[in-house]
C-alpha cells in the first residue's frame, strides 16, 4: 500500500539528548525526522532535503539559531519553510528577535514532547492552508472579469490615504499600473508595478494582481508575506516569459513606520521632511517566474511630512537617449526635492514635468505615485 | 525511581524512555566532568556552558532535582562565583548515580 505524503521535520539542537528526544517523539507521530547538532550542517540539510518544518535551538556553539534562520530566510530555496525556535523561558528579547527574523513560533525549554507535537501539527496545518489558499486564489482569478477591477483608485476616492499620482498608459492595455489599499484606519498599502513586454494583452493580468492585492493585503500578513503570496499565485497563472516588477510600500501612520518591499523594481525615493532625498536601493527577485523568491525589505521610521515616491521605469529610462542611471538618479532626487513645496496631489505631475523636459511627450507608460506620511 | 511514569509523562513507552535515560547518563556524566574540569581551571564561563547543557537535558526528561542544581551551577558560573562549587558537583554526581542504579541494577 502506498503511504500518504510523509512530512519531514528538521530538528536542530547541540544537546544530543534533546535532539534524541525530539527524534523519538516526532518519529513516533509518523514524521520523517532529520537532525543536526550544529547550525551550518542544518542549513545544508535544509537546502538538500527541504523539510516541511524546522525546529531550531537558539543557543548553539558556532553558528547560533539566529544566524541559521537569517541564512535560511535569505535563501529562496529555504525561505518559506516554517521555523519554530527552542528557547529558554525568560529570554523575551530572544523570542521577539526570533519573530523579527521570520520564525513562526517558539517553544520554551525544557520543552514537553507533547507540546512540540502540538505546535508542529499546528504549523504544518497553517502551512498547508496557506498553500491551498494559493491554489484556490489562482482558481478564482480565472473567473475575474476585467471590468471588476479596472476602476482606478484615485486620490479623490481615497483622500485618507494622502497620496498623489501621475499615470499615463500609452498602450491600450498598458504594462504599468498602481493600486492603493486601505488596510485599516491607519495602515495603507501602495503598489506600483510594471509587466514585462507589451506584446500580449496585460489587462486581465492587471486585474488579477489588483484582486490579489485586495485579498492578501490584510493586517495579518507582513508586507513581504503578501507579496510572496501574490508571487506564488502569479507563478501559476502567468503565461510563460511574462513577469512583473513591483514596489510595495506599506505605511502605518499610527506606528509611524513605512515598510518597503522591492521585487526587481527601480528604487523608491524617500524625502524626509527636513532632509536630503535619497533612493531606497535593495535587491529583490521579480514576480511570477520563480516559486522560491527573495524580496528586498526595508523598514523606515517616519515622521509626518515625510514623502515617498514610487514610480515605473518610464520616468527615468529614456528609450531614445540612453542616459546613464547615476545621472538619472541625481535628476530624479532633485526633482522630488524641488516638488516638496507642492501639495502631495500635485507633486507627481511636477516631477514628471521636471524630468521629461516639459515637452509633455512621454515615450513609455509612466506611473509616479507620491505618498505623504 | 519510576521510569515508566516519567516516560509516560512525556508520552513515551518505557523502552523508548530507557533509551533516552541511557543517553542522558552518558551526556550528564560528560557535562559533570566538564563542570569539574572547568572549575579546577577556574573557568567560570565553561562551568556555565556545561551546566546549561545539563540543565536542559535533565529538565526535558523530568529529572527536576538535577535540573535545579544545574541551574544554580549555571547561575554561579555566569556570575563568576564558583567558590565551593564542588558541593554542587558532588550533589549532581550523587543524584546521577541514583539514576544509574535504578536504570542498570
Amino acid at each position: 500500500m502506498e503511504m500518504n505524503q510523509q512530512f519531514s521535520i528538521l530538528a536542530v539542537d547541540d544537546n544530543p539528548l534533546n535532539l534524541r528526544l525530539l527524534e523519538t517523539t516526532l518519529t513516533k507521530e509518523g514524521y520523517r525526522v532529520l537532525s543536526s547538532k550544529e547550525g551550518s550542517l542544518a542549513r545544508e540539510i535544509a537546502v538538500k532535503e527541504r523539510p516541511d518544518l524546522i525546529l531550531l535551538d537558539i543557543k548553539m556553539p558556532g553558528e547560533d539559531g539566529f544566524e541559521v534562520i537569517k541564512n535560511l530566510k535569505n535563501n529562496p530555496v529555504t525561505a518559506a519553510i516554517p521555523v519554530i525556535f527552542l528557547t529558554g523561558v525568560s529570554e523575551i528579547n530572544a523570542k521577539l528577535f526570533g519573530f523579527e527574523l521570520g520564525a513562526v513560533d517558539y517553544i520554551t525549554k525544557p520543552f514537553h514532547p507533547r507540546e512540540v507535537v502540538a505546535r508542529v501539527r499546528l504549523h504544518l496545518k497553517l502551512s498547508i492552508a496557506t498553500n491551498s489558499l494559493i491554489s484556490s486564489q489562482a482558481e478564482k482569478l480565472k473567473q475575474i472579469s476585467e471590468a471588476q477591477t479596472s476602476m482606478l483608485t484615485t486620490p479623490e476616492s481615497h483622500p485618507e490615504a494622502r497620496f498623489g499620482v501621475y499615470f499615463v498608459s500609452l498602450q491600450e492595455a498598458g504594462g504599468d499600473f498602481y493600486e492603493v489599499l486601505s488596510i485599516s484606519k491607519d495602515i495603507f498599502g501602495f503598489f506600483v508595478a510594471d509587466f514585462s513586454g507589451h506584446d500580449i494583452k496585460t489587462g486581465y493580468l492587471t486585474s488579477s494582481v489588483k484582486a490579489l492585492l485586495k485579498q492578501n493585503s490584510t493586517p495579518i500578513y507582513q508586507p513581504s508575506e503578501s507579496i510572496k503570496m501574490i508571487n506564488d499565485v502569479l507563478v501559476e497563472i502567468l503565461p510563460e516569459d511574462k513577469y512583473l516588477t513591483a514596489c510595495y510600500a506599506r505605511l502605518n501612520r499610527r506606528a509611524k513606520q513605512m515598510v518597503i518591499i522591492s521585487a526587481g523594481h527601480p528604487p523608491a525615493v524617500y524625502v524626509p521632511h527636513n532632509g536630503e532625498a535619497r533612493l531606497i536601493e535593495m535587491d529583490g527577485d521579480i514576480l511570477g517566474i520563480f516559486k522560491d523568491v527573495y524580496f528586498g525589505r526595508q523598514t523606515i521610521d517616519v515622521t509626518p511630512g515625510d514623502r515617498f515616491y514610487l514610480y515605473s521605469d518610464g520616468l527615468v529610462e529614456s528609450s531614445q537617449e540612453r542616459t546613464v542611471w547615476s545621472k538619472d538618479a541625481t535628476a530624479l532626487l532633485s526633482a522630488c526635492h524641488r516638488s516638496g513645496d507642492l501639495p502631495i496631489k500635485a507633486a507627481p505631475e511636477n516631477i514628471v514635468r521636471l524630468l521629461l523636459n516639459d515637452d509633455g511627450k512621454a515615450e513609455d507608460d509612466i506611473v509616479v505615485l507620491g505618498i505623504e506620511v | 525511581m519510576n521510569f515508566k511514569a516519567l516516560g509516560s509523562n512525556l508520552g513515551l513507552e518505557e523502552d523508548e524512555f530507557m533509551e533516552l535515560v541511557e543517553l542522558f547518563i552518558k551526556t550528564a556524566d560528560d557535562d559533570i566532568q566538564k563542570i569539574k574540569t572547568a572549575w579546577a581551571h577556574g573557568n567560570a564561563e565553561k562551568v556555565a556552558e556545561a551546566a546549561h547543557s545539563l540543565k536542559g537535558s535533565s529538565g526535558n526528561l523530568g529529572f527536576l532535582n538535577i535540573s535545579e542544581v544545574a541551574r544554580d551551577a549555571e547561575k554561579r558560573g555566569k556570575e563568576n562565583d564558583i567558590n565551593n562549587l564542588d558541593r554542587l558537583t558532588d550533589s549532581l554526581e550523587q543524584m546521577l548515580s541514583e539514576i544509574k542504579e535504578c536504570a542498570c541494577p
